[in-house]
């Protein structure tokens, strides 16, 4: 008896006030905390310090004399000002292509009958668990034989189609609205295209916003693809750009500039992250749990 | 609908397709000649020291990486969870999801300079506390390690939001409801919680073993470039190289039937697991 009421009074108690207990917790997370964006800190602080201060020593926390030398001498030898376009440029339009696709598609698979539409459903639905790598072959082929080989369609086109995971949110979505409101509507005479862009695609705004910034930021990120496919310098996306950077000059690259560029593909990622921190985590919650 | 299903046919299942056919021929992109060889390049791969050694080693990163990609997540989930209400909870949610949103080259790049075996600061902090230098993901014996620890570093948060995702849409009436039974809350997390939290782990647990062959190729290829002597390489890297470095593309085909078929295997196996327990479990 006494212990049982002892328990909840402390229950109720540690919600507001911090417990040795959840003290231990804090600790432990922020010590994981920490760890886990060191890397990170650690390549903006080496962005910032000049580059023969780098190499001379490592060990320093704060960049001793700030400089943006590096960021100058990065663009004076590579184009990243045209990269920091090109991925602008591929992961946007990669984003449209996705939800052009998977919006449709989601509406027709929540909200249509049609025969054949649970097969076709999982057919689209299959290929989120397929590693990219594996249709990297035949699809590289393809695109040299049809002569575009380094050109912005190559990598944008052949990147769109992986839609599993959008197609399953969008009918999640659509699912999720009333069905009432398409009944009105079909009394009314509103067709289907009617029903679609008038009544849902303004109730799925905030899906299709969710999955924009994911897609946005997948895209930005593409790297193995966008590193066979583009090899003219002024064509190259970030990510694969940092990567020719530090491929080219070896093992005594100039860390100084590369630490800059890859902090300039981190940034744009990092404000969308931040900005959109909760849509993220609210859409893949439900994604989870409905398997 | 129907240009999504299209799209997915053409670019998806047409060069899987593409794979099966392309294995049974030998081939190359500079030459026109094609030749039918049959299961020769099946063959070849399966003798070959390079193949042994990459499965080998892919062995070695799903034995290491699975589990820790899915019980690590957990438990910092189950640790952010219990600070809900604290204004830190979204710090270190963010903190720790951070990595996940950076490209392959540059999680490779931050690495490789904090390894690096000559001005590295790893390094500098061994001598700092003079303590032998390592040669890290540039050692044969630590490159896997290496890569491992990079991979789990760079994809780890999805799997904790998903895990977090699940803890807080569990009914708050039931952990009130056993701690009015006595139940200690480690005998509720595992009586009650991670139960109900099963479709959760089934599908991070089947999405895990996809992700961890995806994403170790992108580091791989950063970092050590699958050596030194492809003793940090993997299945998909080798297909990589084969076919994308050597335009070796009959051999590297042939791989990739050999992982779609391991994949789909090992999938089929977690669905029967999972099939089991819920009927007759």
């Amino acid at each position: 008896m006494n212990a049982r009421s002892f328990r909840l009074s402390s229950f109720r108690l540690s919600s507001f006030r911090l417990s040795p207990h959840r003290l231990v917790i804090h600790a432990a997370l922020l010590a994981t905390s920490v760890a886990t964006v060191f890397p990170l800190v650690w390549m903006v602080s080496s962005a910032f310090t000049p580059n023969d201060l780098i190499t001379a020593k490592a060990i320093r926390l704060w960049p001793e004399d700030p400089t943006l030398s590096n960021f100058a001498t990065a663009a004076s030898r590579y184009p990243i000002w045209m990269w920091l376009w090109n991925s602008i440029l591929t992961a946007t339009l990669i984003t449209v292509g996705k939800l052009v696709l998977a919006v449709p598609a989601g509406f027709a698979f929540g909200r249509m009958e049609f025969p054949g539409r649970q097969v076709l459903f999982w057919f689209v639905i299959a290929t989120m668990s397929f590693p990219a790598v594996l249709a990297i072959i035949p699809t590289y082929i393809a695109v040299v034989k049809l002569q575009a080989f380094d050109t912005y369609g190559a990598m944008i086109i052949p990147s769109i189609p992986y839609i599993g995971f959008y197609v399953f949110y969008m009918r999640q979505a659509f699912r999720s609205l009333p069905g009432t409101m398409f009944e009105a509507a079909r009394i009314d005479g509103a067709g289907l295209w009617r029903q679609f862009t008038e009544i849902g695609i303004p109730n799925g705004v905030p899906a299709i916003a969710a999955l924009s910034v994911i897609s946005f930021m997948g895209a930005w990120n593409i790297y193995l693809w966008g590193q066979l496919v583009l090899e003219d310098r002024f064509k190259k996306t970030l990510t694969t750009g940092i990567a020719a950077f530090a491929d080219l000059e070896g093992t005594d690259r100039a860390w100084g500039p590369l630490m800059a560029t890859s902090l300039l593909s981190v940034v744009p990622v990092l404000v969308t992250f931040l900005l959109a921190q909760r849509f993220i985590v609210e859409t893949l919650a439900p994604a989870s749990q409905d398997k | 609908m129907g240009p999504a299903v299209l799209s997915v046919a053409v670019f998806l299942y047409g060069p899987l397709i593409a794979s099966v056919a392309l294995s049974l021929l030998d081939w190359n992109l500079l030459s026109s000649e094609v030749r039918f060889v049959g299961l020769a390049n099946y063959g070849a791969v399966l003798d070959s020291v390079d193949f042994r050694l990459s499965a080998w080693n892919t062995l070695l990163y799903c034995a290491t990486l699975i589990p820790a990609q899915i019980i690590l997540p957990l438990i910092l989930a189950v640790m952010i969870h219990a600070l809900r209400r604290s204004p830190a909870q979204g710090f270190y949610r963010g903190c720790l999801f951070l990595p996940t949103i950076v490209a392959y080259s540059v999680a490779g790049v931050a690495w490789s300079w904090l390894l690096n075996p000559v001005s590295g600061l790893f390094n500098e902090l061994l001598d700092h506390f003079g303590l032998p230098r390592s040669r890290w993901h540039t050692d044969p014996n630590l490159a896997l390690l290496c890569v491992s620890l990079v991979t789990f570093w760079k994809t780890f948060g999805l799997n904790m939001l998903l895990w977090l995702a699940a803890l807080s849409s569990l009914p708050q009436e039931l952990r009130e409801a056993s701690q009015l039974d006595g139940a200690s809350p480690r005998r509720h997390f595992f009586t009650i919680s991670l139960p109900l939290m099963a479709p959760t782990a089934f599908f991070i647990s089947v999405t895990t073993l996809f992700h961890v062959l995806d994403d170790i190729v992108g580091v791989i290829d950063v970092l050590t470039h699958g050596g030194p002597a492809g003793r940090s390489s993997s299945l998909l890297y080798y297909l990589w190289q084969q076919g994308l470095q050597f335009f070796q593309f009959g051999t590297a085909s042939a791989v990739a039937v050999i992982i779609i078929a391991v994949v789909l295997a090992a999938t089929w196996l977690q669905f029967r697991v999972v099939e089991k327990r819920v009927h007759y479990g």
